[in-house]
């Protein structure tokens, strides 16, 4: 086994344009979201998000116009934090991302 | 979603789903869905395309330097995007020594060969919710994204959120 210890950075910069990302958790459940904040410091672009049941780990990356689509079955934060705001802005009227919703 | 990513993780391009006749999904992205002949009757079947992406990003309570890692509480869909995807980052609460995994191997959800990246990282699921580390949404820094959302200042809040990590 390998040591694959690194910092947030050096592993955000693994992450090139164009990527699909399976984005882990659930809502505002464990959701890798400080990753996704580093990631918005990036400049990678035209990212892709999927997951079953994404949450703010994805609609961070909505939100900053860095990922253009998502596959999603549900997408939002629930209970008191609502639907996923970046995910709304980015699709809603002349939001340009992509909602392939797989049920 | 979960057929789609369990046809990554199996290495198929497709696999074919029950429970989505009458649904409008499947006219409205022939990309993700189409309606093929079953081969072995005279029946049709519903396919869904295969996931498989360049990586999961998963955060965790608990992973070793390698990337075995362990989730408390729920696990959700994460194992098997984990398995779907080409590698993993893992991101994690805390490292712990391998002998946590020897000892209850069944409990590692992610193996350390489907990793690349393993980063140790505090409260990384902020402003969220990780069981059983903080258990409440931190509602003030939650408003504020909402509202660095609605401003275009995700960046701004992204430099807050992270400031002082490396």
């Amino acid at each position: 086994m390998r040591d694959k210890l690194m910092p947030l950075s050096k592993a955000a910069d693994l992450i090139k344009d164009g990527m699909l990302l399976g984005v882990g958790g659930n809502a505002m459940h464990r959701n890798p979201t400080l990753f996704s904040l580093e990631l918005t410091r990036k400049a990678v672009k035209d990212l892709k998000v999927c997951g079953a049941a994404p949450g703010i780990g994805a609609d961070i990356l909505l939100a900053s116009g860095q990922a253009d689509t998502a596959y999603f079955g549900f997408f939002g934060l629930e209970n008191e934090a609502g639907l996923a705001p970046g995910m709304r802005k980015a699709m809603e009227g002349e939001g340009k991302a992509r909602a392939i919703e797989g049920s | 979603m979960i057929a789609a990513l369990r046809a990554g993780a199996y290495g198929v391009p497709f696999l074919p789903v029950g429970g989505m006749w009458g649904s409008d999904l499947v006219d409205i992205r022939p990309e993700f869905f189409q309606i093929v002949k079953d081969p072995f009757g005279d029946g049709e079947v519903v396919c869904v395309k295969a996931l498989v992406p360049d990586y999961a990003i998963i955060h965790v309570q608990e992973a070793d330097i390698y990337g075995n890692a362990r989730i408390l509480g729920p696990s959700y869909q994460d194992a098997l995007i984990a398995r779907a995807a080409k590698k993993t980052i893992i991101t994690t609460e805390r490292i712990v020594g391998t002998y946590r995994m020897q000892e209850e191997p069944r409990l590692t959800a992610i193996p350390h060969f489907l990793v690349e990246a393993v980063v140790e990282l505090p409260g990384g699921a902020k402003p969220g919710i990780c069981f059983p580390e903080y258990v409440a949404v931190d509602w003030d820094k939650h408003k504020a994204y909402q509202k660095a959302v609605k401003a275009g200042e995700v960046k701004q809040y992204a430099d807050m959120m992270l400031e002082g990590r490396a």
